[in-house]
């Protein structure tokens, strides 16, 4: 009998994605050569044995569920319980800043009526970490809490996040923003199911609010406790994060932490062929996918399936992602190429590592 | 009462491959890893499914568990179809007796009654290893155009290498006239690629003969062809234009994939319209190190490089560390080249390790260190 249920919003979303986000919600961004950012949430749950994942869609969805379908890449395709979509509540406003928003359990209440586990985890889906919530779970029924928040202090600065104040394991406070210094909520918590049940059923009047807006006011009527995650942990709220996450990944160690054999990050496959470094090639500090062609100069950058990089091209602290050509002397550099767009050739685009150069999705596929 | 089908495949996948050696010593020939991500049944299951294929009996028998875990129910290869399928047919016991398929014809009779469950109008017979990329509903266009009994797909071969393969003469028509199987002195160079299409009346008449003929070694091609021939039956040539490779021994594994790694391989792996599908785990992708070199390489997710590789094919999941020099080979998925060390004009198999400082491989002829084995020193 399996002890968790899970839930997964997918319909954060923040102006400080820029024109990445413009037409896929932050959920379904391209990441790490292959992976969208929802296949962490995902992975992380059927990694953890949870075999019932509610996913809360966002606005523009078309793309996630072209990603996700009907959860059979994460063996969510399942007679019992498997991959739920279930409506988001703030259809025709963008949802901006909130993740855990009361609405969005309330309208779904089914689902969670239906759900035999006793516990749930929810996660948002911009959160990049290799997770097994069990330990999390224990951790929960052991020390008696009523509600458990898993945090990190390893983000420096997070204006998107929550940080939380921690006295003995036990949260008492909840502040908007994580400042260096801090205790970083990472949009990770487990409760039981009744006890949210009954939080939502109380608040009926206020379901527009986030829950843990409403928690922060009544952090003292509950035993919520922290449970330190100690892997390594990012959020993806703005261009400059998804860059920066995105090179970290040219870590071994970091590489070494997020893509674990026992625990695999899944995503849809797509049978891609392998890739070609042709003669004359230069390729170091990268990370590439399959179905390359790469016959020019990479340096220090992250490219998807399926992107040619011609000969005299040079790409540099960039990522490139699915389906680009970077033409014949072409010079790239500190830019985020979204997806399908042809670069010509001897064209420059130069970016700064505070300032990157974004070249929007191309709509059509070549 | 299952719909009909026109046609079903029955995909001879027993073999051990023994001329492949070392590769295939704990793995059936078709499940051989190749170009560093697919398996070798990759290509006859891929033009299935792309020639409105969608039932086919996998028959095993040699070392059969890592092949019967990679086909699975054959859903990568898009056979969990609703009224279709893939279904691995394994020797099994009767009341009377339990013996092992005693030829490819013998493998066929026995699972006769899976053909009548689908009750098809033509069945398609194949093997599991080989190369090509095929159409096969053309095949059977051709087959019922000619009105032809069974259908043998064929192509030119060498001379020199005529006598590795089932001959064919043809009439004006492409009638078959002569078949004689792997024969010392051929008088054609056309040779079978072991695909054929028979009428399934045909079939079953000829296996149920078959089995009763005592003196059969109970194989398509030394028994059932010549005899259906001999009986005035009408076998059509089918001839395929296109690359096709028998990779039967450890000289065409590598000549095969170093083919396919030139600057114009002759043969295509990516085609958007006819793709060839895989039934990989899901990796990383590449992580290139900062003082790596690359030229001249195929290469695979989840692969790792640090050292220097040139000239290669690099599979899913296996490392090169640094300092290590790999040239001229094909290193299989999750193989690891230790610090220092070098492969040369090698095939290195599937988790094998070849340690820290060693040298494998020369340019005089091709090393296989076979499947999960670490290489000691001195060897």
């Amino acid at each position: 009998m399996n002890r968790l249920a899970g839930i997964i919003t997918a319909n954060y979303s923040t102006d400080d994605m820029g024109i990445l986000t413009e037409e896929r919600g932050i959920a379904s961004m391209p990441f790490g050569g292959r992976y969208r950012l929802i296949d962490f949430a995902l992975s992380n749950m059927v990694n953890s044995e949870v075999d019932v994942v509610g996913l809360i869609m966002p606005y523009k969805y078309r793309s996630l569920i072209d990603h996700t379908g009907a959860g059979s890449e994460f063996t969510l395709d399942r007679k019992r319980g498997g991959l739920n979509i279930l409506p988001g509540t703030a259809f025709g406003i963008s949802n901006r800043g909130s993740r855990f928003t009361l609405r969005d359990i309330r309208n779904n209440n089914i689902f969670f009526e239906r759900a035999t586990e006793d516990y749930f985890v929810l996660t948002a889906s911009h959160f990049i970490f290799n997770m097994d919530f069990n330990d999390m779970l224990d951790y929960h029924i052991k020390s008696g809490a009523d509600i458990t928040m898993a945090y990190t202090d390893e983000i420096d600065i997070c204006h998107q996040a929550n940080s939380i104040q921690i006295e003995n394991g036990v949260v008492k406070k909840i502040n908007k923003g994580s400042w260096p210094g801090q205790s970083t909520f990472i949009d990770t918590f487990i409760i039981s199911r009744d006890l949210l049940m009954k939080i939502i059923e109380c608040n009926e009047a206020v379901d527009y609010m986030d829950f843990f807006d409403l928690l922060g006011q009544e952090i003292d009527r509950y035993n919520v406790r922290a449970y330190e995650f100690n892997g390594y942990v990012r959020s993806i709220a703005s261009i400059n994060d998804y860059y920066k996450v995105n090179m970290d990944l040219l870590k071994e160690d970091v590489y070494d932490s997020l893509f674990i054999d026992e625990r695999p990050i899944r995503t849809k496959v797509q049978d891609c062929v392998p890739s070609r470094f042709l003669p004359g090639s230069s390729i170091v500090h990268s990370l590439v996918s399959s179905g390359c062609n790469v016959e020019g100069t990479v340096d220090g950058s992250v490219i998807f399936r399926g992107c040619t990089i011609e000969k005299g091209a040079t790409v540099k602290n960039s990522i490139i992602m699915q389906s680009c050509v970077i033409k014949s002397g072409a010079y790239i550099e500190h830019a985020i190429i979204d997806r399908n767009n042809v670069v010509g050739s001897n064209m420059t685009i130069k970016g700064t590592k505070d300032n990157l150069f974004i070249m929007e999705k191309s709509g059509k596929k070549r | 009462m299952r719909k009909q089908k026109e046609c079903i495949a029955m995909l001879l996948a027993g073999g051990q491959g023994s001329r492949l050696g070392a590769l295939t010593k704990n793995i059936a020939k078709p499940a051989v890893s190749f170009c560093g991500k697919y398996r070798i049944i990759d290509f006859s299951l891929s033009n299935c499914i792309n020639s409105g294929i969608d039932t086919v009996g996998v028959l095993t028998q040699y070392r059969p568990f890592q092949l019967n875990t990679y086909v699975g129910n054959g859903s990568a290869w898009d056979f969990n179809d609703i009224d279709g399928g893939l279904y691995i047919l394994p020797p099994y016991m009767t009341e009377r007796e339990g013996r092992w398929y005693a030829g490819t014809a013998d493998a066929i009779y026995r699972n006769l009654e899976f053909i009548e469950l689908y009750n098809p109008q033509y069945v398609l017979i194949l093997s599991g290893d080989h190369l090509y990329r095929m159409d096969y509903s053309k095949m059977l266009d051709s087959h019922k155009k000619k009105n032809a009994d069974v259908t043998i797909s064929v192509m030119p071969v060498d001379w020199d290498e005529a006598s590795r393969f089932g001959i064919i003469t043809t009439d004006e028509n492409k009638d078959i006239v002569k078949f004689t199987e792997k024969p010392k002195e051929p008088d054609s160079n056309l040779a079978s690629m072991g695909v054929y299409i028979f009428n399934t009346s045909v079939l079953k008449k000829a296996l149920i003969e078959d089995a009763e003929d005592e003196t059969s070694s109970h194989d398509f091609g030394k028994n059932i062809i010549p005899k259906l021939l001999s009986e005035g039956k009408r076998l059509n040539a089918f001839e395929f234009k296109g690359y096709w490779r028998d990779i039967g021994t450890i000289d065409s594994y590598y000549n095969t994939s170093m083919e396919l790694l030139s600057l114009n391989p002759p043969f295509n792996l990516m085609d958007d319209h006819f793709p060839i599908m895989s039934n990989s785990n899901i990796f990383p992708v590449q992580f290139i190190g900062e003082e790596a070199k690359v030229d001249d390489c195929m290469t695979n997710n989840g692969c790792k490089i640090f050292g220097e590789v040139s000239h290669s094919i690099v599979g899913i999941e296996s490392v090169i560390e640094k300092d290590a020099v790999v040239k001229d080979s094909i290193l299989l998925p999750g193989c690891r080249i230790g610090k220092g060390a070098t492969v040369i004009h090698a095939i290195i198999g599937e988790e094998a390790v070849v340690p820290e400082g060693t040298t494998f491989g020369s340019e005089d002829e091709i090393a296989v260190l076979g499947n999960d084995i670490t290489l000691e020193e001195g060897n």
